[in-house]
């Protein structure tokens, strides 16, 4: 029986690689399958090789496998480039005149099929287009899926945008490429699933989930400037917003951008921004002026490759550090990061939360590999998300307020909140060092006091925050640790080093700063091998962790700074070899 | 009833004679002369001597960043239109390093008024040349005179698509208090460029000398402030700095195109979580 299996579509940009992927994903979702995708994009629109892959599992997965049962390719080059990673067994279906089947000795075990899908779709049906749905109807007969599920979801699709003459066109269309992958394919050759119920699941990425759990949370402002790969989770808030009461503004630059935000969040409204990369380091001006002037904001970073512009369509976990330490000045700062779609909502509402109860900028930090691939999660539950302002005070508790201070001397540091409009809350936010009153003071025990108050902000927050979440077995020689969308890789490495009987450990920090020192202290302790995995060059978790803790002992990092994730075996590899 | 009197809150410490006395006041006529609550106006500034007035006046305000001023007056307005949002930057802030986003909070008209103090120099750094410098002076940082040629804030609002250019002078208290406050009631983008003197870092572009280069539009024979030619012409006239009302026109304003209800502000929605709602949403990821 096939309990997991990876699907996936090549071409050229422009190819309809994307729609196909999507469609896959939905419909595998539907058949109870657990759902990862992930796609190899360029950061171009047209012409270049791309591609997307549906890992499908009957476990829960988070991430990639390293291999790939079945090859959809919209031209040849593909098989060549993917060849490495066809599983045994494997099946590759091609639309494509040029060179198909690999050298034998490569070849083994795999078959190789010619798929005529454009000459197929303008000879039955007139267009090029319908070569995507009947891939998808070749690809639901070799999978052996229902086929009234595909017919499903293109009537979802197109019967509101398109209506019934499309509807009925591409189902013709995906039952005729069932019929043809039936012709082409022997019996022996598919990949029967095993069909489940669906249970209400969700398929969603990572920045559809950050939208929806600003939403939830009561967002109800976001300036922006486009950036991949960030810019859904404003291309889904945009839709939403309007109808909640609330509104997106695309700003000239990052710059805009935060100070926009910071601006409607001085004046009451909960108010978000998302960026990547280069538009990060533009808003870390404005990230100190947050600080300074106890403004909360919510900032979404779904990082990219860099340095400079990088590569925008390539995932990295290179900006940790930027949000620690970055920016002039010292000022107190949360920055939390999700490991998973549904912790890509869960972390979002409590960055709302957390910014309006510390006055202070928080940061969600992820990775393109979250943020626009998709996962299934169980739906979200809107009955467990709590909208909290913290010292926010209403023009009723202001009322008799004689000698209003914006940052009142407090023991947790933390001062009440007034809003322009409400009277005897006047007062000034200021980025200067200031008084209690809000006005510029240059005393230096006034400095001193003011930064003691705001830096103790912080300090008891512990409670509010999001503990890191332990994996794996309770007695492991080996430990990993790491943050966001490693996860997946992580988890099965893990369970192919048990398959070695090597258990291991994983602590998945999910909150990056104020730095979890007592869970990772215990960690570390309990751990006789540290491994600290993470996409970038230079081992930032692993450096953050020795400044926080000392003395650590060793860590190793397993870094990948290449322009894939991580796959289980990259992680798996160095564990055995350091044993050895 | 509101006099000046009510936005008082303390006496300046600009140099005696700086321009931005005159300006201080005749913000402080212009609000009285709408009747606005302290409470219902925000003053957001920029960094340089004009950024002391959040200090000095009595209303909300927001010191923010050199050169941000505009995209976070921007965002307060957006959120709770009904306030009186006030921006007041340096030349330096509104030409220099906050020039784009000078630009596009003016192309959007969004409902702001926008004072900008024109001294023609650095003066909080002590005396570096500005975006508005004349060609030729010598500042501490050129001092083989600036080889920079100026650039005109009126006439690039006006090249923008600006909805209300002015120009005012410190010297003339109450046209400029006037000017502001057509300004604040104006639906949209007011921009007004204020020609003044800074004592200590501009012994050129003294309050005599704008005297002697001034011209009053309503001066101008045939001049209308809704003929963009005339404007135009008017800004660039070689031998006159043209003060008053330069041009207006009606556009929508960015918060009128965007809110979805301009009585019900964002920033006073009730958050309540819509549980029926967000469900119906997270049906369209099944």
């Amino acid at each position: 029986m096939i309990n997991d299996l990876a699907v996936m579509i090549a071409g050229k940009a422009g190819d309809g690689v994307l729609f196909t992927g999507n469609v896959l994903a939905k419909l595998l979702k539907r058949h109870g399958w657990e759902i990862v995708t992930s796609r190899d994009f360029p950061s171009n629109i047209r012409g270049e090789s791309t591609c997307y892959t549906v890992r499908a599992s009957l476990d829960k997965i988070y991430g990639l496998s390293d291999q790939v049962n079945i090859l959809l390719a919209f031209d040849c080059e593909a098989i060549l480039a993917h060849l490495p990673e066809i599983a045994p067994n494997g099946i590759v279906l091609c639309d494509g005149q040029g060179l198909m089947a690999p050298p034998p000795e490569k070849a083994r075990d795999k078959t190789f099929h010619r798929f005529y899908l454009r000459a197929l779709a303008r000879e039955q049906f007139g267009q090029e287009i319908f070569k995507n749905v009947i891939a998808l109807g070749g690809l639901s007969y070799v999978l052996d899926l229902d086929p009234s599920f595909l017919e499903g979801i293109i009537s979802e699709m197109f019967l509101k945008r398109k209506g019934e003459e499309v509807v009925r066109k591409n189902i013709q269309a995906a039952r005729f490429g069932y019929k043809k992958a039936k012709e082409i394919t022997a019996e022996t050759e598919r990949h029967p699933l095993t069909k489940r119920g669906d249970e209400g699941r969700i398929l969603i990425s990572g920045d559809e989930a950050i939208g929806l759990g600003a939403l939830a949370a009561g967002c109800r402002f976001f300036a922006a400037y486009p950036i991949c790969p960030a810019t859904e989770v404003w291309q889904w808030l945009v839709h939403y917003l309007p109808d909640f009461g609330g509104v997106t503004v695309q700003t000239e630059d990052e710059l805009a951008a935060l100070n926009m935000t910071l601006g409607a969040s001085f004046a009451g409204a909960r108010a978000m921004t998302a960026t990547s990369g280069p538009g990060a380091s533009l808003m870390m001006e404005a990230f100190s002026l947050a600080g300074m002037a106890e403004i909360p904001a919510v900032i979404a970073h779904v990082q990219r490759l860099g340095p400079a512009t990088g590569m925008p369509t390539k995932s990295q976990q290179e900006d940790v550090l930027q949000w620690i330490f970055g920016s002039h000045g010292e000022f107190p700062r949360i920055v939390l990061a999700p490991g998973t779609v549904s912790e890509c909502f869960d972390l979002t509402v409590g960055a709302f939360n957390l910014a309006d109860k510390y006055q202070c900028p928080v940061i969600v930090l992820t990775e393109l590999d979250m943020g626009q691939n998709f996962r299934t999660a169980r739906a979200f539950d809107f009955a467990a998300v709590k909208v909290d302002r913290g010292r926010l005070l209403g023009p009723d508790e202001l009322r008799n307020a004689l000698d209003f201070k914006r940052y009142e001397m407090t023991v947790d540091g933390v001062s009440p909140r007034s809003l322009p409009s409400y009277k005897n809350g006047v007062h000034l936010a200021e980025s200067l060092e200031h008084n209690e009153k809000g006005y510029r003071d240059e005393d230096p025990l006034n400095r001193r006091r003011m930064m003691e108050k705001r830096m103790r902000k912080l300090e008891q927050a512990t409670p509010d925050l999001f503990p890191p979440q332990t994996w794996g077995s309770q007695k492991a020689e080996v430990g990993f640790i790491g943050f966001g969308s490693t996860l997946g890789a992580v988890l099965e490495a893990m369970e192919r080093l048990r398959a070695e009987s090597i258990p291991s450990r994983f602590l998945q920090l999910r909150t990056l700063w104020p730095f979890p020192a007592g869970e990772v202290r215990q960690f570390l302790a309990e751990s006789r091998e540290i491994f600290v995995v993470e996409h970038n060059f230079s081992g930032q978790l692993a450096t953050l962790i020795k400044s926080q803790i000392s003395p650590c002992g060793e860590l190793k990092s397993i870094l990948n700074y290449s322009t894939l994730p991580f796959t289980p075996r990259e992680i798996v590899d160095p564990v055995l070899r350091s044993r050895r | 009833m509101k006099t000046k009197e009510s936005y008082h809150l303390q006496n300046p410490t600009w140099c005696k004679g700086c321009g931005l006395f005159g300006i201080f006041d005749a913000l402080k006529r212009a609000a009285a002369a709408l009747e606005i609550e302290p409470e219902d106006m925000v003053i957001v500034t920029g960094i340089g001597c004009h950024g002391r007035l959040n200090n000095y006046f009595n209303a909300y305000g927001f010191h923010g960043l050199h050169g941000r001023a505009m995209p976070v007056a921007t965002g307060i307005k957006l959120v709770n239109p009904r306030l009186q949002v006030v921006a007041v930057s340096g030349d330096g802030d509104a030409y220099s390093i906050g020039l784009g986003h000078f630009v596009h909070a003016l192309r959007k008209n969004v409902g702001l008024t926008y004072i900008v103090s024109d001294n023609r120099v650095y003066a909080l750094t002590q005396g570096q040349v500005s975006p508005t410098t004349e060609f030729g002076t010598v500042t501490l940082s050129t001092p083989l005179g600036s080889k920079d040629f100026p650039i005109d804030g009126p006439s690039l609002a006006l090249a923008a698509g600006g909805t209300y250019i002015a120009r005012g002078f410190s010297g003339e208290v109450a046209l400029l208090a006037s000017l502001i406050e057509r300004g604040m009631r104006h639906d949209g983008f007011a921009l007004i460029d204020i020609l003044s003197p800074c004592v200590t870092h501009n012994k050129v572009n003294s309050y005599d000398w704008y005297r002697q280069h001034i011209v009053h539009v309503e001066e101008i024979p045939g001049y209308s402030p809704k003929d963009k030619a005339k404007a135009w012409d008017a800004l660039n006239d070689p031998e006159k700095i043209a003060v008053g009302l330069i041009y207006e026109e009606d556009k929508p304003s960015f918060e009128g195109l965007v809110l979805p209800d301009r009585d019900k502000p964002v920033a006073a929605l009730d958050l309540k979580v819509d549980i029926p709602r967000l469900d119906k949403i997270i049906d369209t990821f099944r």
